[in-house]
């Protein structure tokens, strides 16, 4: 008997396939599964045993003295404190855009829509280099134009501070509260706002009074997940904050790894801390949204009705532009004017304009070729291995009726939730010791992108299949073809295009990713993001702005073809990625 | 049934793949003992070798270019601050799977402790005669190779009629400070050293300017010569001369009331697997003229035949503070706790 994922036929029809058919779709289900509990669950172990002192000793005493050390209290505050001003951030500036962008007949709607995206996808150190430039407190380019505008004597902005970071991580993720606040108003019925306005209701009050209580769920969802995401974002907070004196947890477990010698236990405590945090508002934000949806689930049923705005379309339109002007076009265009400039603090002028950043970048520093070249190296490998094993997860959970198979998809998920620094620390506890020595070289790394970009894979490749009806595979195999032919020569033509969009999905983040790395490599297996860091720390601006430039190159090509390939808007993506 | 044995064999060979067995790391050679044991051959045959380093850059570049077009060996470096290096290669070590043959930090303390923990391995090298006693393991463990003097530096255009000429002068320039630390304290010791000699109240008079902190000596430059800031204490004296030398505007002293000296020190790992080539790369760096591509970088060699950099004070007409570097690193987490309730931010504590 075939193994069918049936949800047609009654449970007493469904029969355990036999030993020998499960065979060989035993063994590659269960290498992918022995996989995802070895890079998942466990350095997860491993993080719970290394916080009570495992190995040299074993106690609570390590976790205490973690918790009531003033630097560490000093950094969770300041963890707290940056979560809430980006959540705050996302909604003042993302419900206006998305609000613009799907109810309103404001013009350039499209180009808005895709700058948000594009300043989600940048990766958010790379933002806080390009505010370094834009918001030094006296070289900055903005802070210029002030002081020739205004007279004053050195930039009245600073970068270097607690609104700074918050200002660069939130405009980062202000995308979350954007892309799902976006989604929510395409679904609300235009009768509930008709109906308003039969009843004399101004454009402003139905959107007011109807539209934003509706979406509400939605907004708060998205504020919640943009706060979740900004407390693991290591890039920004140690670029900006570090210099500015303020630390965060993920940047106080950095420096307890990175001093030596290396505090196991107190990193594994924090780490943990950090894990409760993310997983009380990724609770919260699921127990939220899903009881108190008020949205009529979108579909063919749905209209939405386009308000006119008249004259008020272009203050609209200039707060939207200003927005993603800050938060894309901005850090963008200084970077690639500083790849390009012989000295960043120069005055711009055409013959301040070389190539040489880029010849070092690409060429010559030993670091930064490394980088590159470990980058592609590592991202390719990494995509491959999770959109298998996702692929497996979501065949496991469509297609078949293996008991303990949704406990599998949440372990499959769990790593969406938890921060790179976090993944770090377990797999260098759990891989220190194991008589397999991948420390120090590009397999521990490869093991960290993998664990941390499972959730995307399995995502996606979870959506691709839903789509390919179950009875074309059973046709196949009814007529004669093995379970490996039914998957070879069916399922995966089909689900081709998907698992594409699977590879990419990982790929994209896995390059440019910095919050794992930085605590996992070592000399040899540096990557772009690593380079990028380093040189920043050595003031070599301009050689880090044409890496900088080239990863943005490669991930937007990558991200247009994932939009050509998905043949629909970035909407469509469930969940964002999580970076840093 | 055949299916599902090659399948099994199928599925154990993709878990062994993932397995590496690294050969580096069980096949330790003995190595040479002493230079006259270097086989150049046999360095040769190594190929390269891995330096952890915290030099900067530019001297590395300088002296590995050399060597390599000298014997034909590639030197792969990676260069971190001296915490940076230190942890590494402490992880590394834990892990048993070591990747550096030779390290170079610009802290003692760090080497003290690789020796302690038998990291190290000992080496007689002819550059030991020319090297004083107190700035070398009689075991022959570690070998200082450059001396690193604190300085002032400060940008001309704002300080150049009235330069700066001692620790104490700086409290009155409120706002227009710089110094550097990494994130792990790099920049402990030399301020240590200061308050030592010179009193923890020095450090609260220099902290209450709220003086801006770089990562690394090279972007105080910067910030300086930018005009940024105005002075900036305790700052490299290569960077502080290569920056003048340059025609930057900024300019340096020696405080004649006392200059915190750095010990740079390196050795050669025990669990090297390439034990010719690094011992032929330790001879290079020791010797009479790696050091001197060091001193035309502007660094102090520890070397006593070796001239100081061009146009600097030669180290014994400068009143040194040193550090006992032992007491550093038996009380480095409360020295820390102090730098950090002193300035605030991250020590690595």
């Amino acid at each position: 008997m075939p193994a069918i994922a049936s949800a047609n036929l009654p449970a007493d029809a469904r029969r355990a396939p036999s030993a020998r058919r499960f065979g060989l779709q035993g063994v590659v289900l269960g290498l992918a599964v022995a996989l995802l509990l070895f890079l998942v669950g466990y350095p997860l172990l491993w993080l719970f045993l290394g916080a009570l002192g495992v190995p040299q000793s074993f106690g609570l005493e390590h976790v205490q003295r973690a918790f009531t050390r003033p630097q560490n209290y000093a950094a969770l505050v300041n963890t707290l404190q940056l979560a809430l001003g980006t959540g705050i951030m996302s909604i003042f500036i993302g419900v206006p855009l998305a609000w613009a962008t799907a109810r309103t007949d404001m013009p350039l709607r499209q180009v808005v829509h895709a700058l948000v995206a594009l300043s989600y996808i940048m990766p958010p150190y790379l933002t806080a280099l390009a505010y370094i430039f834009l918001l030094g407190p006296d070289a900055g380019h903005f802070n210029r134009l002030l002081q020739g505008a205004f007279g004053f004597e050195s930039g009245p902005l600073n970068i270097f501070s607690m609104p700074g970071v918050i200002f660069v991580i939130g405009i980062h993720v202000f995308a979350f509260t954007y892309f799902l606040t976006h989604s929510a108003l395409k679904s609300v019925d235009a009768s509930l706002e008709e109906s308003a306005q039969m009843l004399g209701a101004r454009r402003w009050q139905t959107a007011l009074r109807i539209n934003l209580p509706l979406v509400a769920p939605a907004v708060t969802g998205g504020a919640l997940l943009a706060a979740i995401d900004s407390l693991a974002l290591f890039g920004p907070q140690a670029i900006i904050g570090t210099p500015a004196q303020i630390t965060f947890l993920p940047t106080r477990i950095y420096a307890t790894i990175g001093s030596y010698p290396p505090r196991w236990a107190e990193a594994s405590a924090l780490s943990l801390l950090l894990v409760v945090l993310t997983v009380a508002g990724l609770a919260v934000q699921r127990g939220y949204l899903e009881r108190r949806s008020y949205v009529t689930v979108g579909g063919r049923g749905v209209r939405t009705q386009i308000i006119d705005l008249g004259a008020w379309r272009w203050p609209l339109l200039a707060f939207c532009l200003i927005v993603v002007f800050f938060s894309a076009v901005a850090p963008i265009g200084v970077l690639t004017l500083n790849a390009f400039s012989k000295s960043w603090t120069d005055p711009l002028s055409l013959s301040n304009l070389t190539l040489t950043h880029f010849n070092a970048a690409l060429f010559q520093d030993q670091v930064a070729v490394r980088g590159i070249l470990n980058s592609l190296k590592l991202a390719t490998a990494a995509a491959t291995i999770a959109v298998v094993i996702g692929a497996a997860v979501a065949y496991l959970d469509l297609r078949t009726n293996v008991r303990g198979r949704r406990i599998l998809d949440y372990l499959a998920i769990l790593p969406l939730g938890l921060p790179g620094t976090v993944m770090a620390v377990g797999i260098l506890l759990a891989f220190i010791r194991l008589p397999i020595p991948i420390y120090g070289t590009l397999w521990i790394l490869l093991a960290a992108y993998v664990a941390r970009f499972i959730p995307l894979a399995t995502r996606s490749a979870n959506a691709t299949f839903r789509q390919i009806d179950p009875s074309l595979e059973e046709a196949g195999r009814i007529t004669g073809a093995s379970w490996l032919h039914a998957i070879r020569r069916i399922l995966m033509p089909l689900s081709r295009p998907g698992l594409l969009v699977a590879f990419l999905l990982v790929f994209i983040p896995a390059f440019g990713e910095l919050s794992a790395t930085i605590l996992l490599y070592t000399g040899g297996t540096e990557t772009i993001a690593i380079a990028i860091y380093r040189l920043n720390d050595l003031g070599q601006l301009e050689v880090v702005s044409a890496l900088a430039v080239f990863t943005i190159v490669v991930v937007l090509t990558l991200a247009a073809l994932v939009n050509w390939l998905s043949g629909s808007s970035w909407t469509s993506v469930e969940t964002p990625a999580v970076r840093g | 049934m055949w299916i599902a044995r090659r399948s099994v064999l199928k599925g154990l060979a993709a878990g062994g793949t993932v397995t590496l067995i690294g050969p580096g790391a069980w096949a330790q050679a003995a190595g040479p003992a002493e230079a006259g044991q270097i086989d150049i051959a046999k360095a040769k045959a190594e190929g390269k070798l891995v330096l952890y380093t915290s030099l900067d850059t530019q001297i590395v570049d300088a002296i590995n270019a050399e060597f390599t077009k000298r014997y034909g060996i590639e030197v792969q470096y990676f260069r971190g601050g001296s915490s940076d290096v230190t942890s590494k290669v402490l992880a590394e070590a834990d892990a048993g799977r070591p990747q550096a043959d030779m390290v170079d930090a610009s802290d003692l303390a760090a080497l003290l402790l690789m020796k302690e923990r038998g990291l190290l391995k000992p080496f007689k090298s002819p550059a030991m005669d020319a090297v004083a006693k107190e700035l070398r393991d009689p075991d022959g463990t570690w070998i200082t190779d450059r001396l690193t003097q604190a300085v002032i530096q400060f940008n001309t255009k704002e300080f150049g009629s009235t330069p700066p000429s001692t620790w104490a002068d700086l409290g009155k320039a409120a706002g227009r400070l710089v110094y550097f630390s990494s994130p792990y304290g790099d920049g402990a010791p030399r301020l240590y050293t200061l308050a030592k000699h010179l009193g923890w109240d020095l450090l609260k008079v220099l902290a209450a300017t709220k003086p801006l902190r770089v990562q690394t000596p090279q972007v105080m430059a910067q910030v300086l010569e930018r005009g940024e800031r105005g002075a900036g204490f305790l700052q490299n004296d290569n960077i502080a001369w290569r920056s003048k030398l340059q025609g930057k505007p900024t300019d340096y002293v020696f405080p004649a009331v006392g200059v915190p000296t750095e010990i740079g020190a390196c050795g050669l790992l025990k669990s090297s697997t390439r034990p010719h080539a690094a011992a032929l790369y330790y001879e290079w760096w020791m010797g009479a003229e790696g050091q001197a591509i060091l001193v035309k970088g502007g660094k102090y060699s520890s070397r006593t035949d070796v001239a100081p950099p061009e146009g600097s004070t030669p180290l014994s007409k400068l009143k040194l503070l040193t550090l006992d570097y032992a007491e550093y690193g038996k009380n480095k987490v409360k020295i820390l706790d102090q730098m950090a309730s002193t300035f605030g931010g991250e020590w690595g504590n």
